[in-house]
């Protein structure tokens, strides 16, 4: 079996960017909803104020659901020859650097980390990871993310 | 409230019981935005990508591992949440999440702990696994 | 001496423990009455030849060996006492490399390789050998796996009994408080990558699961 990875490798160095997008209270609310979250500085805006808060905050992985704003480029990936499919979701690093608020304006900024094949029980992967960090209107970097996926020949 | 000198190596957070429902993942679904029906939310798509059943969004399991930390250490400690997603999860079926002190450290200034977790089904599946690092406070 | 023969650090892709904390949870196990010696750390697809453990083992009371997990054709296999003559024939990223090969390449230059978790589904020796492929060169398997789903272990330890393979115990530690979770009970004492190549040749070892490495253990290794 070859294995040779073939991609657009011109992409690593790249940055790719969104926004700014307003992160809404029904957001904030409803992601909180999602996962069963019902700390009242996630839910209600009073409480978050009276917690010293500008308005409600977001659950730390919140800027999850927000990283697919950035449109990623195809990286053609080939692996053996031939194209690959699927696009599995393998795992996630979230890492929160500042509270993220209602009312709060995010620009993402995501590039390409890694590329690299691995076998397991479910035959041979590639694994793309991407990078994304997230800035709120006052340039202040909020979270960094970092998002595995897995492709197959 | 929770102080870095309350913690030892060893200690257990949780569990948390809880389970996804269909609904649940709908409209999570909805609020990342990500167009249903799709393999989180229809069983014949799930089928497509080989799965039993519709699974629970990765970020979405995520998330609800994050509250057990944010439960236990306080809203705005956890720092760091680092997690591979190792099978897939159902709906309607019981998770565990639970998590383990693994190192407590002092770094750049912080009370740092850190902890394994872990998402886990009925018959001991593993779902999710990860690491993640909290800050806390000192007694004052 | 009991050793951990299987985990991954940071230096693998999946992992998220450093090896000081793998050595710090082996104190926090030594309190609970368990006893352990030493571990292997068993990187996925290389070799790190530029770490160094040895202050980190001084300094916690563990020895620290290096190895090396390798994808290849017919499963995952585990490779002790790297050589560099070994990584100079093998390329240990290569995904697909022959197993066959790499098992005769490893004896060639000092080492030894071990299938890892042979009862895996999907990708566990027990699989290709089902499918009618031979390996004989295999002597010792990964008997007891730390990360094994249920009944791979089982399994492993039907493929045992089947074609009279030896069988050694580790981890598949990729998270720090996972470490240690199943071990091998060497006869020999063991300090360095050599010394563990020449106790698996000397077939004095057996898997146990951690809660049976106390100092009053008499268990054989029981499957759970």
């Amino acid at each position: 079996m070859a294995t040779e990875l073939d991609y657009d490798r011109s992409l690593h160095g790249i940055e790719h960017e969104a926004g700014p997008f307003e992160v809404t209270e029904s957001q904030i609310q409803a992601f909180s909803r999602g996962i069963a979250e019902t700390n009242p500085i996630y839910t209600d805006a009073a409480a978050a104020k009276s917690q010293g808060f500008q308005n409600i905050v977001a659950p730390p992985t919140f800027c999850t659901i927000m990283v697919h704003r950035v449109e990623l480029p195809d990286i053609n990936l080939k692996f053996g020859g031939k194209p690959t499919g699927g696009g599995m979701h393998a795992g996630q690093r979230v890492q929160s650097r500042a509270p993220i608020m209602a009312g709060d304006k995010l620009t993402a900024s995501s590039h390409l980390k890694d590329v690299y094949p691995k076998t397991g029980r479910t035959g041979t992967m590639v694994f793309i990871v991407w990078e994304t960090t997230f800035r709120n209107q006052d340039g202040m970097v909020v979270a960094d993310v970092q998002e595995s996926f897995i492709r197959r020949g | 409230m929770l102080y870095f000198e309350d913690v030892e190596l060893g200690d257990e957070i949780g569990p948390l019981e809880t389970e996804a429902t269909d609904a649940g993942v709908l409209e999570f679904c909805e609020v990342w935005a990500n167009r249903t029906p799709n393999r989180f939310t229809d069983q014949a798509i799930a089928e497509q990508s080989n799965l039993p059943g519709p699974i629970v969004p990765g970020i979405m399991s995520m998330g609800m591992m994050a509250r057990l930390l944010t439960d236990w250490a306080g809203a705005e400690s956890l720092k760091d949440l680092d997690v591979v997603f190792r099978q897939p999860v159902p709906h309607h079926k019981p998770i565990t999440i639970a998590a383990t002190v693994t190192d407590t450290r002092q770094e750049d200034g912080e009370n740092v702990v850190e902890c394994d977790i872990m998402m886990t089904g009925a018959e001991g599946e593993r779902y999710v696994g990860g690491k993640a690092i909290i800050a806390l406070p000192s007694k004052p | 001496m009991y050793l951990d023969m299987h985990s991954h650090s940071v230096s693998s892709d999946d992992s998220r423990a450093t090896v000081e904390q793998y050595l710090k949870w082996i104190q926090v196990l030594r309190k609970r009455g368990h006893v352990i010696d030493g571990i292997v750390l068993t990187e996925h697809r290389k070799f790190d030849y530029d770490k160094d453990y040895s202050a980190l083992a001084s300094q916690y009371d563990v020895v620290v060996l290096k190895g090396s997990e390798l994808d290849t054709r017919y499963g995952h296999v585990l490779v002790y006492g790297v050589t560099e003559p070994l990584t100079n024939d093998i390329d240990f990223s290569n995904v697909a490399m022959d197993t066959r090969e790499l098992l005769k390449a490893a004896r060639q230059h000092g080492a030894y390789a071990v299938p890892a978790h042979p009862g895996r589904f999907g990708i566990g020796l027990t699989e290709y050998i089902q499918q009618g492929e031979i390996f004989d060169d295999v002597r010792i398997v990964e008997r007891l796996n730390g990360g094994s789903r249920k009944g791979e272990n089982e399994r492993a330890w039907e493929l045992c009994d089947d074609k009279g393979y030896l069988g050694v115990g580790g981890s598949d530690a990729h998270l720090t408080s996972h470490i240690c979770v199943c071990l091998t009970k060497f006869e020999a004492s063991i300090k360095t990558e050599h010394e563990l190549v020449d106790a698996l040749l000397s077939e004095q070892f057996k898997p146990v699961w951690l809660e049976d490495a106390t100092n009053n253990s008499t268990s054989e290794g029981i499957i759970k």
